[in-house]
């Protein structure tokens, strides 16, 4: 079982309604919660604490969140990250690449609860 | 009659014919005469001149000399006749070149005829504005380089083509006009035929279709917006929903309970209900274009199941995969594709009960790929199999559960799309044992 007080994780998403809902859940169940609400500020946020997952909305303003995973992946310690995209659409060539990725996955955002995206947080950090 | 002059020589023509018949019976008659009262001057020999021979001899010549006369006079005419026919003739053409003439310049849509090596001979008014030119302008210059840069290759083909006789037909293009404006084009050429060699080779029309181009982009991008703004809120209503309803945030009176749940369930089928739609749209919007590519079918299923997964778990289903062939690289357009099976797929999981049994076949035979994707569900009705297809139908079996919300969307988007795709999708299924539809790709 993963230690939650020791794992962080950051929470990107533009509306503020989802980030708030999110956050509760993942603070409640005792992870350390950071946010940000463009993938810009989830950018800086995540280079400089390294969370140890990211929660990451694919359509924001500012930087969308495949625009931010694309510059993570650059960085050394980015290159690792384990990201969970959360997302309204699917396009089918990111969910293959999702597939295929042992540290990148997706949830659609429609068809699941706070439980399932805790479930797959869990899941992702014990990996 | 209709021409004056042609009539009066007509009646020249007749009179003249009439007076020469005149004086050649009257000339044969004198011979004929003399003939009889003297024979032995002629033929040596004495003949009896019986009033008879005479009349008879008469009679004979009368009649050789109206058709000689016939015959001269059908000559002397001849000419005045077809002169006559010319003209009528030659006033038609003109008539029908002026009519065409003017439906050519006037004509709303732009037509311009081309020499052999697509050279701009003849403009219409409409081409003109569709440039924004005056014909000194474009006459000469080459129809297929006023194609936009970035279409350099296809023009090129196009040029080829009508250089090599290939009909051109409402191939879709972009034009260039004099101001720089792009335009979204149809170009169809057509070789015109004649019968002496012409300098004018082709026809080219031109339709515009710059506004249907704008419109479906301004459709695109509302679909796009509206799928953002109305997919996020009702996320947003159910992830508030689910953190309420789980306790978290302290106990619920069993009536807030059950309130809660009925408004989660609501929002559930407003969320699959924008989906459903939003493919549709998306289908008959973007006029169903296609992006044809090497497709996994097995990472296709591999995400749907991911994704139906919770659903799966709960109503402990066995899923049970018959790969006969993998279908790893067929072609096909992957997002459309994915659509089709994830309908499918889900109408498995929703309709069979707890503890059921869904097959997942992959095949290849004669050439036919196809997906087999089989349940021991509720199955459909008879009476309703015929239907299943249709916009907005639900069998009668599944309308009485409950617990189970659909559209009445999802099998019309799946046929269509399959279609579209150049496959087909069908089933048999029998009420309570359950269905198998086949999507061949």
């Amino acid at each position: 079982m993963t230690d939650k007080n020791n794992k962080k994780i950051l929470v990107v998403d533009d509306d503020e309604n989802l980030r708030l809902v999110l956050t509760d859940k993942l603070s409640r169940e005792g992870f350390k919660v950071l946010e940000a609400s463009n993938g810009k500020e989830g950018l800086e946020t995540a280079l400089k604490d390294h969370p140890d997952i990211i929660l990451l909305d694919v359509m924001m303003p500012i930087m969308n969140g495949l625009e931010m995973l694309k510059l993570l992946r650059q960085d050394e310690w980015g290159k690792g990250i384990k990201v969970i995209m959360l997302t309204v659409l699917e396009n089918a060539e990111f969910v293959a690449e999702a597939v295929a990725d042992g540290s990148f996955t997706y949830l659609i955002k429609t068809d699941l609860d706070t439980e399932d995206v805790v479930k797959k947080v869990e899941e992702m950090l014990n990996k | 009659m209709n021409n004056p002059k042609i009539a009066i020589k007509h009646i020249i023509i007749a009179l003249v014919t009439f007076i020469g018949l005149f004086i050649l019976i009257k000339g044969f008659s004198f011979l004929a005469e003399d003939l009889f009262l003297d024979p032995k001057k002629y033929f040596g020999v004495e003949l009896e001149a019986t009033e008879i021979n005479i009349f008879l001899i008469n009679t004979f010549i009368i009649i050789v000399s109206v058709l000689i006369s016939y015959i001269v006079y059908l000559l002397l005419s001849s000419n005045t006749r077809a002169e006559l026919i010319t003209s009528i003739r030659t006033k038609d053409l003109y008539v029908s070149l002026e009519q065409l003439r003017g439906i050519y310049e006037g004509a709303p849509v732009p037509y311009i005829t081309l020499d052999k090596k697509g050279n701009i001979l003849d403009p219409n008014k409409a081409a003109l504005r569709f440039f924004g030119v005056v014909s000194e302008e474009i006459e000469g210059k080459n129809l297929f380089h006023y194609q936009s840069e970035e279409d350099l290759e296809k023009a090129e083909k196009l040029l080829q083509y009508y250089k090599s006789d290939i009909p051109i037909n409402r191939e879709e293009v972009k034009m260039i006009t004099k101001s720089g404006k792009v335009k979204w084009s149809l170009l169809s050429v057509f070789k015109m035929e004649g019968p002496t060699k012409m300098d004018r080779a082709g026809l080219a029309t031109i339709f515009d279709i710059t506004e249907e181009k704008e419109l479906d982009k301004a459709k695109t991008e509302f679909v796009s917006l509206a799928s953002h703004q109305l997919q996020t809120p009702t996320a947003t209503i159910k992830w508030f929903l689910g953190t309420l309803l789980s306790g978290d945030l302290g106990p619920l009176s069993p009536k807030q309970q059950d309130y809660l749940e009925r408004i989660y369930k609501v929002n559930n089928n407003t969320i699959e209900l924008v989906e459903t739609l939003l493919n549709i749209s998306r289908m008959e919007i973007s006029s169903i274009t296609t992006d044809i590519k090497s497709v996994q079918v097995p990472l296709i299923i591999e995400s749907i199941l991911f994704e139906l997964g919770a659903q799966i778990e709960s109503k402990q289903l066995n899923i049970i995969k018959e790969y006969n062939n993998n279908l790893e690289n067929i072609k096909s357009d992957p997002r459309l594709l994915r659509i089709v099976v994830n309908n499918v797929l889900s109408n498995a999981v929703k309709y069979t009960p707890s503890g059921g049994t869904i097959s997942i076949t992959l095949k290849e035979s004669f050439g036919d790929k196809s997906i087999i994707i089989s349940d021991n569900g509720v199955g459909i009705p008879e009476n309703d199999q015929n239907k299943i297809f249709s916009k907005l139908f639900r069998a009668d079996n599944v309308r009485k559960l409950n617990e189970v919300q659909g559209t009445g969307l999802g099998l019309y988007l799946v046929k269509s799309i399959i279609e579209t795709l150049g496959g087909s999708i069908s089933f048999v299924s029998k009420e309570n044992k359950g269905s198998a539809f086949t999507i061949k790709i």
